[in-house]
C-alpha cells in the first residue's frame, strides 16, 4: 500500500540510478518538463557492482536529494547466479551508500516477477513468491533497502511495475515492443501458439508519471503499477496490426511450455492511490510509441 | 420483571420485543438522556416498525439509569453492543464494566444472561471469575446467541427461529424465570455448553460469510463472461442442499463490523489453537476486494474517459433501513475520490461532516443534476421510484452504476442510461454497442 507523506513537495534534485537506461531516460524527461533537477547516473560513471560504489555514491547523494534506483541486470543479460550475486552487490551497494549518508527519500523499481504465476488477481498485498533467481534478486533488494533505510527513518517507496513497453526500450521481450518492431521491420508479428496467455501492459509515461508523482508527494510503501487491463499476446498483436501500414502478418509459433498461463492485477489501490492518474489505455500507448519510433 | 442492560440496538430491539410478548420490561443504561429519550419514543437507531411496537406497548417499558432498580428483575440480559477498533477486534472493556455495575444489583436467585458479542471461552472464564464474589452467590449465568439482522431486528426479534443458550452445564433444567422469558416466544430452545453456544454464533456468521463470497465470487465471474447471476439464482434456490433462504444476493464484500468480528475472532483462536483457517483469510481478502466493485467499474466505464466527472451518490447508509454508515460503500468510493465534486442523496443520512468535493443534496433528482455518472449504493426502496426520465434529463451522462440492482438494467437501456449490476454483463455488452 502506497502511502504519501505530504501533499505537493518538489524535492530539490533527483539522482537516478540507472539514468541511461529505458526507465532513467524517461524519467529524465518527466523530471525536466517539471523543472526539476536531476542527477543520472549510468553504468558509464558509477560501477554499482563493486564496493567503490559506495563511496562514489556518497559524495554525491546530498541529504536533500530523492534517489530512484532503477538499475539492474536484466534477465537477457544472465539468469545464473552469477549474474544474481552481481545484482545483490549492486543493491547492498546502495543500501549501504544511503544508510551512511542518509538522503530525502528513495524509490526502488522492482518488478512483478516477485510475485508467483497461478495466482489471479494479485493485490498489492499478495505475498511474493519468486520462482526465478531475477525476481528473487529484486526482492532481496527490497529488504536490503528497507532494513537499511529504516534504520536512518529515510521513507522508501517500492514500485513492482508489470512489463513496460515504450519507444527507447532496449529489451527485446515478448510482448509490444517487440511485436510493434517486428510489425514495422519484418511485417510480422510471432506469437507463441495463438497468444492465449492474458497479461497487463504498462505503458511508460504512466511508469514516469507515478514516478514524478510520488517524488513531489514523497511516498513510501509498496504498490503494484500495471496497465489497465489484462489482455491476450493475440489480442495485442491484432490491435498492433490495425495500426501498422503496411498491416502485418500475425504468425503462430510452436508454444514453449506447455501450460498457459494468465496475469491479472487488481488495481484498487492505484486507483485509491493515484485517482487523478488514469493509465493510458493500451491503443493510445501503442498508437504514441510507434510516432516515437518512426521519429 | 424482565430487566435489559445495555441500550444498544441490541438492547433496544429486545426490550421492545420482550415488551410485545406481554412481559414487564426495564431497560437500563447509564447514560440518563438515552433512557429519557427512549421513554418518550425517541430512539437512536432506525428499524422498521419498532415505533409502531412500542408505541402499542407501551405501557410494559420503562427505563431507568439507576443500576440498583435491576432488583426487580428476575432476568437480566446484559446487551451492550460490544465495540470493536478498526482491525474489528472486539473491545470487551466496556462490557466487563457494565458486569460489574450490574452484578452488585442483582437480586438474589437472578439470573443474568450475556446477549453480547464475546469470543469463545468468555462465558466460562467469567463465570470462574465472579463465583468467589459474594454479589454473584446464587446468580446464574447463561450465554445466549443474538443476531441482530440491522433492517429486520424487530420482525426477528418477536419471531425468532430458534433460542440458543450457552449453560455451564447443559445437563441441568434452566431456572424457571428464564424458561418463561423463552417459552414467551414460542420457538425452539437449544441448551448447550458455553463454548458451544460462543462458537455457535461465530458457525451462523461464517456460513453466511461463506454464502456470501461464493455468491459474489461467481456474481463477478458472470459478469465477466456474460452470465447473468440473477438466471442462476431460482436454480440455486430449488436446490434443497443451497436452500430457498440461502444469502444469493451479490454484495459489496461484508459490511457493518459483525461478521467481520466474527471471521478475526475465530482467525485468532484457530492461530492460537493451530487449526487450519485459511479459508477466512480468503474471505476477508475477497470482501476487501468486493468492497471496491463501484470504483473499478466508475474508473473502467467512465472515468477513462472523462477524468474529471460529476457523480451523483444515491444512499450514504452502508444499507437500507439504517442510519448506519459504518463501513458505507458510499463513503468508501467518495474517499477514493476526492479530486472529484460529488453530490450525495440519503433519506436517512446527513453528514457532519463532508469529506472533500461532497455536497449534499435534499433530494435523488437534485444529486443528479448534471452528473456524468450515478452510483446506487444502498438499496433504498424509494430509489425503485425515481423516475428515469426526470434522472436522465438532470444528468449529463449515461452510466448508472447500480451494484445490488435498484433499477431494472432493461429500464434503464430505454432511457439511454447503461446500467451497471453485480452479477450481470448487461452494462458491459450496452458499453460495447
Amino acid at each position: 500500500m502506497i502511502q504519501h507523506l505530504s501533499s505537493s513537495t518538489r524535492p530539490e534534485r533527483v539522482v537516478i540510478l540507472g539514468g541511461s537506461g529505458f526507465v532513467g531516460s524517461w524519467l529524465q524527461e518527466g523530471l525536466r518538463r517539471l523543472e526539476i533537477d536531476c542527477l543520472p547516473l549510468s553504468s558509464a560513471q558509477i560501477d554499482l557492482t563493486v564496493p567503490a560504489a559506495v563511496g562514489f555514491l556518497q559524495e554525491r547523494l546530498r541529504p536533500v536529494d530523492a534517489l530512484v534506483f532503477c538499475s539492474a541486470l536484466t534477465p537477457d543479460k544472465g539468469r545464473d547466479s552469477t549474474t544474481l550475486m552481481k545484482n545483490l552487490c549492486m543493491g547492498h551497494h546502495v543500501a549501504s551508500a544511503v544508510e551512511e549518508s542518509p538522503c530525502r527519500h528513495v524509490i526502488y523499481i522492482s518488478s512483478d516477477a516477485v510475485y508467483e504465476e497461478s495466482p489471479n488477481p494479485v493485490h498489492d498485498d499478495t505475498a511474493p513468491a519468486p520462482s526465478s533467481l531475477y525476481a528473487l534478486m529484486h526482492l532481496t533488494r527490497e529488504k536490503m533497502l528497507t532494513a537499511a533505510l529504516s534504520k536512518v527513518g529515510v521513507p522508501l517507496l517500492i514500485l513492482r511495475p508489470c512489463a513496460i513497453y515504450g519507444s527507447g526500450d532496449t529489451h527485446n521481450s515478448y510482448g509490444p515492443n517487440r511485436f510493434l518492431r517486428s510489425a514495422r521491420e519484418d511485417r510480422r508479428i510471432a506469437l507463441f501458439g495463438d497468444g492465449e496467455e492474458r497479461r497487463h501492459h504498462l505503458f511508460i509515461r504512466d511508469l514516469v508519471a507515478v514516478i514524478v508523482e510520488c517524488l513531489q508527494r514523497r511516498s513510501q510503501g509498496i504498490g503494484i503499477i500495471a496497465g489497465s487491463e489484462a489482455i491476450t499476446f493475440g489480442d495485442l498483436a491484432r490491435s498492433i496490426s490495425r495500426l501498422v501500414q503496411p498491416v502485418p502478418r500475425i504468425e503462430s509459433l510452436p508454444r514453449q511450455g506447455g501450460v498457459i498461463t494468465h496475469r491479472h492485477y487488481d488495481l484498487t489501490a492505484y486507483l485509491k492511490a493515484f485517482p487523478n492518474l488514469p493509465l493510458t489505455r493500451l491503443e493510445d500507448g501503442l498508437r504514441q510509441t510507434l510516432a516515437n519510433m518512426a521519429q | 420483571m424482565i430487566g435489559f442492560a445495555g441500550l444498544s440496538h441490541l438492547g433496544i430491539v429486545y426490550s421492545i420485543a420482550t415488551a410485545a410478548r406481554g412481559l414487564q420490561v426495564l431497560g437500563y443504561d447509564p447514560r440518563s438522556a438515552l433512557c429519557g429519550n427512549l421513554d418518550q419514543g425517541r430512539f437512536p437507531v432506525l428499524e422498521p416498525g419498532l415505533p409502531e411496537t412500542f408505541a402499542k406497548h407501551r405501557e410494559r417499558l420503562s427505563f431507568t439509569a439507576d443500576a440498583k432498580e435491576l432488583s426487580r428483575c428476575a432476568v437480566v440480559f446484559l446487551s451492550l453492543d460490544v465495540p470493536t477498533d478498526a482491525q474489528n477486534r472486539s473491545d470487551l472493556g466496556p462490557l466487563s464494566q457494565l458486569i460489574g455495575e450490574v452484578l452488585g444489583c442483582l437480586r438474589p436467585g437472578a439470573v443474568m444472561v450475556i446477549l453480547c458479542q464475546v469470543p469463545p471461552g468468555f462465558t466460562r472464564a467469567l463465570g470462574r471469575r465472579l463465583a468467589p464474589k459474594p454479589e454473584a452467590a446464587g446468580v446464574s449465568l447463561f450465554y445466549q446467541v443474538e443476531t441482530l439482522v440491522f433492517g429486520n431486528a424487530i420482525e426477528r426479534a418477536l419471531n425468532p427461529e430458534r433460542y440458543i443458550v450457552g449453560c455451564a452445564d447443559p445437563g441441568e433444567p434452566l431456572p424457571s424465570a428464564y424458561q418463561q422469558w423463552l417459552a414467551a416466544f414460542g420457538c425452539p430452545v437449544l441448551p448447550m455448553r458455553y463454548e458451544s453456544a460462543e462458537l455457535t454464533k461465530i458457525a451462523i456468521n461464517l456460513f453466511l460469510v461463506s454464502s456470501v463470497t461464493t455468491t459474489n465470487t461467481i456474481a463477478e465471474l458472470a459478469e465477466r463472461i456474460g452470465a447473468e447471476w440473477s438466471e442462476i439464482v431460482p436454480a440455486l434456490r430449488l436446490d434443497r442442499r443451497i436452500g430457498s433462504h440461502a444469502y444469493l444476493a451479490p454484495g459489496l464484500g461484508l459490511a457493518g463490523g459483525n461478521l467481520e468480528r466474527d471471521l478475526v475472532t475465530f482467525r485468532r483462536l484457530a492461530d492460537e489453537c493451530g487449526s487450519d483457517a485459511g479459508v477466512i483469510t480468503a474471505w476477508m481478502v475477497n470482501s476487501a476486494y468486493r468492497r471496491d466493485w463501484a470504483l473499478r467499474c466508475l474508473h473502467k466505464e467512465v472515468l477513462a474517459e472523462q477524468p474529471n466527472a460529476n457523480l451523483a451518490i444515491w444512499g450514504l447508509a452502508y444499507k437500507a433501513h439504517t442510519h448506519s454508515t459504518r463501513n458505507s460503500p458510499a463513503l468508501g468510493l467518495i474517499e477514493s475520490l476526492p479530486h472529484l465534486e460529488k453530490r450525495a442523496y440519503d433519506p436517512q443520512v446527513r453528514l457532519a461532516e463532508l469529506p472533500p468535493g461532497l455536497a449534499q443534496a435534499d433530494s435523488a433528482l437534485e444529486a443528479c443534476e448534471g452528473a456524468h455518472a450515478l452510483a446506487i449504493l444502498t438499496p433504498w426502496p424509494q430509489f425503485r421510484q425515481i423516475d428515469l426520465a426526470a434522472v436522465r434529463h438532470r444528468m449529463a451522462g449515461r452510466a448508472v452504476i447500480d451494484p445490488f440492482g435498484v433499477r431494472d438494467s432493461a429500464e434503464c437501456a430505454t432511457f439511454g442510461l447503461r446500467h451497471f449490476r453485480l452479477g450481470s454483463a448487461s452494462g458491459h455488452h450496452l458499453s460495447e454497442s
